[in-house]
């Protein structure tokens, strides 16, 4: 919890050195495996028939089409399940908030071999037509590189947050062919914060990755549209209002998400058979709505072509999507909820857009700039990131004013869901292994440090049977003005004073009491030390020195300063 | 010396030993005098081989009913037939390697990969072309344009059957030449171009014969054309008609070579194609008519018309500087989806009546 301090670290141009090869070499390698990700998920989805492009070509053969569009994705799934349960130590999926949390709490990454395995088996969910996405593996993936750099011993202090978010950084860059949307993900998502000592040698990363993916291979934008404008001002209420109504579809959305894992354990018993059953579902249900397998790049498109879909279509697909892709993921299928949001967004903005110009009667300037806002505003309340979607529509769509529409929509939608529901679905799924960022980076961080970490045993303490004389004499002694009045099972009975005699305590610390919570509760306190008892049984453990959760606060508060300003 | 007593062997010969020439199975026309010009003299003045040229119209069943008993040696076929003709084994699989000359010659011809029975040797575009006396303000310059009645009324001539108006459907409906192989590969995304063609459905008159859109455009039978680059060039070139082509939408298909199974005389036939597939084969061809070769070091080779002295590289489908929107056409995808296309495609037909 100490501050690093200055003289450990190496010189500034050494720093500048390894910040800056740290950043090439994890970007590189980020953006390489990004690429070598998307082009075995595609394959994969050529050879099991989940791409149509290769399921039309089978069609003169329509029992092959219908058995492996069963198949696929339920034996998908058992392997999934399988490899999860046999080759992974943590036994799960890895995501994002595993990344969060290792970059906020300068901890390690989960092991690098339940990295590899959810990275095999999150290519083996996409690549059967499970109804998840391709990003949140990837940043994981990329972040998998930034963690190897931890194992080196090289004296620039937050190196490792710096180099994971690098990795991730690239991977999104590559990804979405979206480096500024890459940068500002990494610091939006993962570091939390902006100094130039991380912006420096992610940016490097972002245009590591951006190179990679546009010089050397030359991977067109993904979203190319046309788009000449807004055609009336009155447009952008609404698409404030889509905001506000894709908010609150997506907290619908996340809290399925977080129910369905719960939901579908107490369903079927055996861990690694869930997502098999998960894939069964959505192979049934793709039998007749083949849009729902996979990421649905075709779908996506088609959302922004006016009248592709019916009304009603819609509004099935976009329930069956929600359904099939919380199912997925609670099943234990390796993947995320960005490319699934995506889809569900511009469904639904295709499905505002239709309303209010076939229904309401409404001049508009077409379903094109409704069905991207939407995508936008669905995706910014579940990743919890509104600048990193705003800029994903610049550079997807190489449109300006597609952005500025898209804008209004993200920021409204944020503003609700942020209200309703959280930051984030990744924060959600954080606070409730117990890490809460609601409140700030600051009060997380001091929310994860136990008051016990103090505990000093110098404090005094006196059983039943001590004669008050000696015990004042030890306080003199010691320089206290209190002891700690233990009963005979070691249980806190009171606070013993010379001057006021035997009073119960007026503040007691529990074993699974934090310092942001220690912080809080001691406002208005008077006294040398408090003491912490189980909170179970009331044993008595120790005393906490008032100066010490100060000076830990002091530290903490100057370690935030110093990585969140550091310019080098 | 020995190439010219050859040469006077073969002339001598030739007549009587009708049955030793090559025969080579192609298209006929101004594509046949462009081949035999280039590259079936010039290799009969190289080698003393006589080249016979046999017409077809280009598709499987007649590769299936004529090549054995007519003794066709060598077949000029679209990419896609040839990928269904080789998967029958009709055709004799071919060593690129060999016939292309030398390990980098792979990488010259990249991106029009050699299948197991074809070497690609020329590239065509499906293009769309309009008459220039029709549009005197306004011209079209994208393929939105072709389904755009009210901006550029009149008639539309589009080919009878599925093959590329699906496509430019989609195009003009703002996808990406990316994307639209995985749109049409889905129900929606046909149904969406067929939609895309109800728009015009009043103003097409429909043509089975390469050979007549630019005649319909030149007789002002349309105003706007989907057809072959070369046909339109020839018609602009012969200053018969101003027709012009939109470069935007093109759909780059490749021609390729084969050896049909029954042929007796495979190893002639493989050295023929060697020679044709060399890049001044291809760019003596290119400079003849408008398609552009399938090798990269072929490009810097090609002059000008050395009838017109019009300078071919820009008239080429494939030429390096040309803007606007390309769609390779992926032939995998045609020859297997073809049942289907044609299926739908009558269906919308008889919507009609």
């Amino acid at each position: 919890m100490n501050a690093a301090p200055e003289s450990k670290s190496a010189r500034p141009v050494i720093r500048m050195m390894v910040l800056t090869a740290t950043a090439l070499c994890v970007g590189a390698a980020a953006s390489f495996a990004a690429i070598a990700f998307v082009e075995l998920v595609s394959a994969l989805n050529a050879a099991f028939l989940v791409a149509p492009r290769a399921r039309v070509q089978w069609e003169r053969l329509p029992w092959l089409i219908t058995l492996a569009t069963l198949l696929v994705p339920t034996l998908g799934g058992l392997g999934v399940g399988l490899l999860h349960r046999h080759l992974s130590p943590q036994r799960r999926p890895l995501g994002p908030p595993d990344v969060i949390c290792a970059v906020q709490f300068h901890r390690p990454l989960p092991d690098t071999r339940s990295g590899l395995v959810s990275t095999l088996t999150a290519i083996l969910s996409l690549g059967t037509g499970a109804s998840v996405g391709q990003y949140g593996p990837m940043v994981y993936l990329g972040a998998l590189f930034g963690g190897a750099v931890r194992q080196v011993r090289s004296g620039v202090p937050n190196l490792d947050g710096i180099a994971i978010s690098c990795g991730v950084a690239a991977a999104i860059a590559t990804a979405f062919n979206a480096p500024i949307a890459g940068l500002v993900f990494a610091h939006e998502v993962v570091l939390r914060h902006y100094a130039t000592q991380a912006f420096a040698p992610v940016t490097v990363a972002s245009a590591t990755g951006y190179v990679i993916a546009n010089v050397i291979f030359e991977r067109p934008a993904l979203f190319l549209v046309e788009f000449p404008g807004v055609a009336h001002g009155y447009e952008f209420g609404l698409f404030a209002l889509l905001g506000v109504l894709v908010a609150l579809a997506a907290i619908g959305f996340m809290r399925l998400v977080l129910a369905c894992g719960p939901w579908v354990a107490g369903l079927i018993s055996h861990p690694a058979l869930r997502p098999g059953a998960a894939g069964l579902a959505v192979g049934l249900t793709a039998l007749a709505l083949p849009d729902v397998l996979g990421i649905g790049t075709e779908t996506l498109r088609f959302a922004t072509i006016e009248g592709a879909f019916g009304q009603g279509e819609l509004i099935v697909l976009i329930l069956a999507k929600i359904v099939l892709t919380a199912l997925c993921i609670g099943a234990g299928f390796s993947g995320g909820v960005f490319s699934p949001a995506l889809l569900i967004g511009s469904l639904i903005g295709a499905l505002f857009w239709a309303l209010a110009s076939g229904v309401g009667g409404i001049a508009t300037s077409g379903v094109a700039v409704y069905a991207i806002g939407a995508m936008m505003a669905f995706a910014s309340a579940v990743i919890g990131a509104p600048l990193t979607c705003i800029l994903i529509v610049f550079e997807l769509t190489r449109n300006y004013d597609i952005t500025i529409a898209a804008m209004v929509a993200v920021v409204f939608s944020n503003l609700v869901s942020h209200r309703l529901f959280g930051r984030s679905l990744f924060d959600i799924q954080l606070a409730r292994r117990g890490m809460d960022f609601s409140k700030g980076r600051d009060r997380a961080h001091l929310a994860v440090l136990p008051v016990t970490d103090l505990l000093s045993d110098a404090a005094i303490t006196i059983g039943p049977e001590d004669p008050p004389g000696k015990v004042d004499a030890r306080l003199a002694d010691a320089g206290w003005r209190q002891a700690f009045a233990l009963d005979a099972e070691g249980r806190l009975a009171g606070v013993y004073s010379p001057s006021e005699g035997r009073t119960p305590a007026t503040l007691i610390f529990e074993d699974d009491t934090s310092l942001a919570d220690a912080m809080e509760r001691m406002r208005g306190f008077v006294g040398d030390a408090v003491p912490v008892v189980t909170r179970e049984g009331g044993r008595y453990l120790g005393a906490v020195a008032e100066a010490d959760i100060v000076s830990a606060w002091l530290d903490h508060v100057a370690r935030t300063r110093e990585e969140e300003n550091a310019a080098l | 010396m020995p190439r010219f007593s050859l040469v006077l062997l073969a002339l001598l010969l030739g007549a009587p030993l009708g049955a030793q020439d090559l025969a080579v199975a192609t298209w006929g026309g101004a594509y046949e005098a462009a081949q035999r010009k280039s590259i079936f003299t010039p290799y009969t003045e190289a080698t003393g081989q006589a080249v016979t040229a046999v017409q077809y119209d280009g598709t499987v069943a007649a590769l299936r009913a004529r090549a054995g008993h007519e003794g066709w040696d060598v077949i000029d076929m679209l990419s896609d037939q040839a990928r269904v003709a080789c998967a029958e084994g009709l055709l004799l699989p071919l060593d690129a390697q060999a016939l292309a000359r030398g390990p980098d010659a792979m990488e010259d011809f990249s991106p029009h990969a050699a299948t197991r029975c074809a070497m690609p040797q020329n590239v065509y575009a499906r293009v769309l072309a309009y008459d220039e006396r029709a549009f005197p303000g306004v011209k079209p310059t994208r393929i939105e344009g072709f389904f755009d009645t009210a901006r550029f009324p009149g008639k539309r001539a589009v080919q009878r059957g599925p093959d590329g108006i699906l496509e430019w459907a989609l195009l003009a409906e703002g996808v990406p030449p990316e994307q639209v192989y995985g749109l049409l590969s889905t129900d929606r995304g046909l149904r969406l171009a067929f939609r895309k063609l109800d728009s015009i459905r009043d103003d097409i008159v429909w043509w089975n014969d390469p050979a007549e859109p630019a005649h319909m455009l030149a007789e002002r039978r349309a105003v706007m054309a989907e057809g072959f680059n070369g046909r339109f060039f020839d018609m602009a070139a012969r200053g018969a008609a101003p027709v012009d082509i939109v470069w935007d939408g093109r759909i780059i298909g490749t021609e390729v070579w084969a050896i049909p199974a029954t042929t007796d005389r495979a190893q002639a036939a493989r050295d023929f194609l060697s020679f044709a597939l060399r890049p001044s084969s291809m760019a003596r061809f290119s400079e003849l008519i408008p398609y552009g070769p399938t090798r990269r070091s072929a490009f810097a080779q090609i002059g000008l018309n050395p009838a017109t002295g019009v300078p071919m590289r820009v008239h080429l489908p494939n030429a390096p500087q040309h803007g606007g929107r390309a769609l390779i056409r992926d032939s995998a995808w045609n020859a297997n989806t073809r049942d289907l296309r044609q299926r739908r495609f009558e269906a919308w037909l008889k919507q009609d009546e």
